[in-house]
């Protein structure tokens, strides 16, 4: 509520006639006085209203009236509401869906009782669905609530179907791009491996064969990593990095922080170990495939035999 | 041959007759018009609502009006009353009409919604607000109910807290409620009546009970009632009850017309307090202070 402190035209004067009166009568404190309402007077009869409620009251059974008082049924154990503690009067309120659910919860607590009470009574209270009557809505309006149900479904179903189209004629582009530089792929290793069989580098015609395990079992590269598609050779990549776009060493930075602490082109063996023929013996554990001396090859040609 | 025809004539005769007699009443040849109609004894709850409203009312407080008319088959109804009579004659029309409840509408400034709801011959009454009014026409209610069938009514605890809701909870049960074999009122329980307190108010909702295990569909009406004052006579007598809470549709115009008001008045105070508060020298400077200041040549070349 707001506070109004009257200080329009009009009410200038009489104001200031009261406050002349009052300043008289030595009545007004030093400093800024301020007219305030007179607080509201609302009457509250409490003995009143308890007398006319008896009067009002009629003693009947509860099947003559059918009234509950009840709070509003807990929330389903699923839901994150809080039951109990309700926001305060405006705050609630003013959030819709939660007042509107209050109510429900409400009028449901009271149906389950209400029916159990009546059932008790022996009072039927389900219609049987033979049995027509008169409604408070007239057919007609049902069909129109219907209808506009139904349009409702429909449109969303309709935006629904419009945008997956969208999602998937986006995606369809990328399948269908991918798919040609498959074909395209194929088409240039199978044109490839022709050459080499006319130019005599290839013996074996199986190429022509349909390779089922093509893309099940990934040949394994050398090294040990899946190829990438299109990936060129490593020196061609280095060489790429430093000639590619008209060579970009003008461009790019050069001692950086990252390349000053870079230590991939360190190895221990040549700086950090002892000078001389040490590294002449590239395999520390000795060399493979090193041939046995005459007396063990001896032996092992005798043990043949 | 013709004999025994004619037996089993007459015995498919007699039989007929008496399956007349099992199934149908038989009425009696002649009745007489002074005869009283036979008494409902199991119609106790004597309970008959006046429902009708003034003059210069709006469309959708009279679909309101008749949407209730629909809901309460107790009810009773009666063409506009002319707002020019006071209000205590509404206690006349009731007794001309043999109702014992009033629900009447009254309309201002063709905006503003008020509802007495009255126990007719010896009180108490109570004016409201009506506010966000909501008909059963409209196509989000989904919900329809029998027409004529008695309500469940729900009520709030908070209605057990004050004393003047008590009282307003005892007179909702009495108009609201359809009476117990109600001659126009129809057999199964297929809807409830809801009132709820908040924010000071009675909120009200119709909704129809689906199934058994408490899934409900609103029918509407929906309205919020303000609650003004409680009399302790009908449309008048001394005060039992006044809501502090209640602002009047014009005050409350009124003051949000003043505070949007109060917006471009404060403007203009700050403005003129600027104005008041600004100095004239923002700080003093004294011309000679720039005798001895060099301009150096990097200044001048960002400068320029």
């Amino acid at each position: 509520m707001v506070d109004f402190h009257h200080s329009s035209d009009s009410e200038a004067a009489d104001s200031d006639e009261e406050l002349q009166r009052a300043f008289a009568a030595g009545k007004l404190k030093p400093g800024l006085n301020v007219v305030v309402e007179a607080p509201k007077q609302s009457i509250n009869n409490v003995t009143g209203m308890k007398q006319k409620l008896k009067e009002l009251q009629q003693g009947l059974d509860w099947v003559e009236r059918l009234d509950l008082t009840n709070p509003p049924a807990p929330p389903p154990p699923g839901s994150n509401e809080t039951e109990g503690t309700e926001g305060s009067g405006v705050e609630e309120t003013d959030n819709d869906f939660k007042r509107e659910l209050r109510f429900y919860r409400q009028a449901q607590a009271s149906v389950l009782t209400g029916l159990a009470k009546l059932h008790k009574l022996g009072i039927k209270t389900r219609r049987p669905d033979d049995y027509f009557a008169e409604m408070s809505k007239t057919d007609d309006h049902m069909k129109r609530i219907r209808e506009k149900l139904l349009e409702k479904q429909q449109g969303i179903e309709n935006r629904d179907k419009a945008r997956k189209l969208r999602d998937l004629k986006k995606y369809g582009k990328k399948v269908q791009q991918d798919v040609l530089q498959k074909r395209h792929k194929e088409k240039r290793e199978m044109l490839d491996a022709v050459k080499k069989f006319r130019k005599g580098q290839k013996d074996k015609l199986d190429f022509l064969e349909e390779t089922e395990g093509k893309g099940k079992g990934k040949q394994q590269n050398r090294h040990g990593k899946t190829d990438q598609p299109f990936q060129p050779n490593r020196k061609r990549q280095y060489k790429n990095t430093k000639f590619g776009y008209g060579g970009q060493k003008k461009r790019g930075k050069m001692n950086t922080k990252e390349s000053a602490s870079d230590m991939s082109g360190f190895s221990k063996k040549i700086n950090q170990g002892k000078p001389g023929k040490q590294y002449a013996n590239k395999n520390k554990k000795g060399n493979k495939n090193k041939r046995p001396g005459k007396t063990q090859r001896q032996k092992m040609k005798n043990r043949q035999k | 041959m013709g004999k025994r025809s004619r037996k089993v004539f007459e015995e498919t005769k007699k039989n007929e007759a008496t399956k007349e007699l099992t199934d149908e009443v038989i009425l009696q040849p002649v009745i007489t018009s002074d005869e009283p109609p036979a008494k409902q004894s199991r119609w106790i709850n004597k309970q008959r609502a006046l429902i009708f409203s003034s003059r210069g009312i709006s469309h959708r407080a009279r679909h309101l009006m008749i949407d209730l008319r629909t809901m309460m088959p107790h009810s009773k109804a009666e063409p506009k009353m002319d707002r020019k009579d006071k209000l205590f004659v509404i206690n006349e029309i009731c007794e001309m009409k043999n109702c014992n409840k009033c629900v009447f509408f009254e309309a201002k400034k063709k905006q503003d919604l008020y509802m007495w709801v009255s126990n007719c011959p010896r009180g108490p009454s109570a004016k409201f607000l009506v506010e966000n009014v909501h008909t059963m026409s409209e196509l989000k209610m989904t919900g329809n109910c029998l027409k004529g069938s008695r309500p469940l009514l729900s009520f709030d605890n908070a209605f057990d807290d004050e004393p003047y809701l008590s009282l307003l909870k005892e007179l909702f049960i009495q108009t609201f409620g359809t009476p117990n074999h109600h001659p126009k009122s129809q057999p199964f329980f297929d809807h409830v009546f809801t009132f709820s307190v908040t924010d000071n108010r009675i909120w009200f909702r119709n909704y129809q009970i689906l199934e058994e295990d408490g899934s409900l569909v609103e029918i509407g009406p929906r309205f919020v009632l303000n609650p003004i004052r409680i009399f302790e006579g009908s449309f008048g007598g001394p005060t039992l009850f006044t809501n502090p809470h209640y602002v009047s549709p014009n005050t409350h115009r009124q003051l949000i017309r003043r505070q949007v008001a109060q917006k471009y008045i404060n403007r203009v105070h700050a403005k003129k307090s600027l104005d008041e508060r600004k100095p004239e020298f923002t700080y003093r400077s004294d011309i000679t202070d720039d005798v001895f200041v060099t301009i150096r040549p990097e200044d001048n070349q960002q400068n320029g």
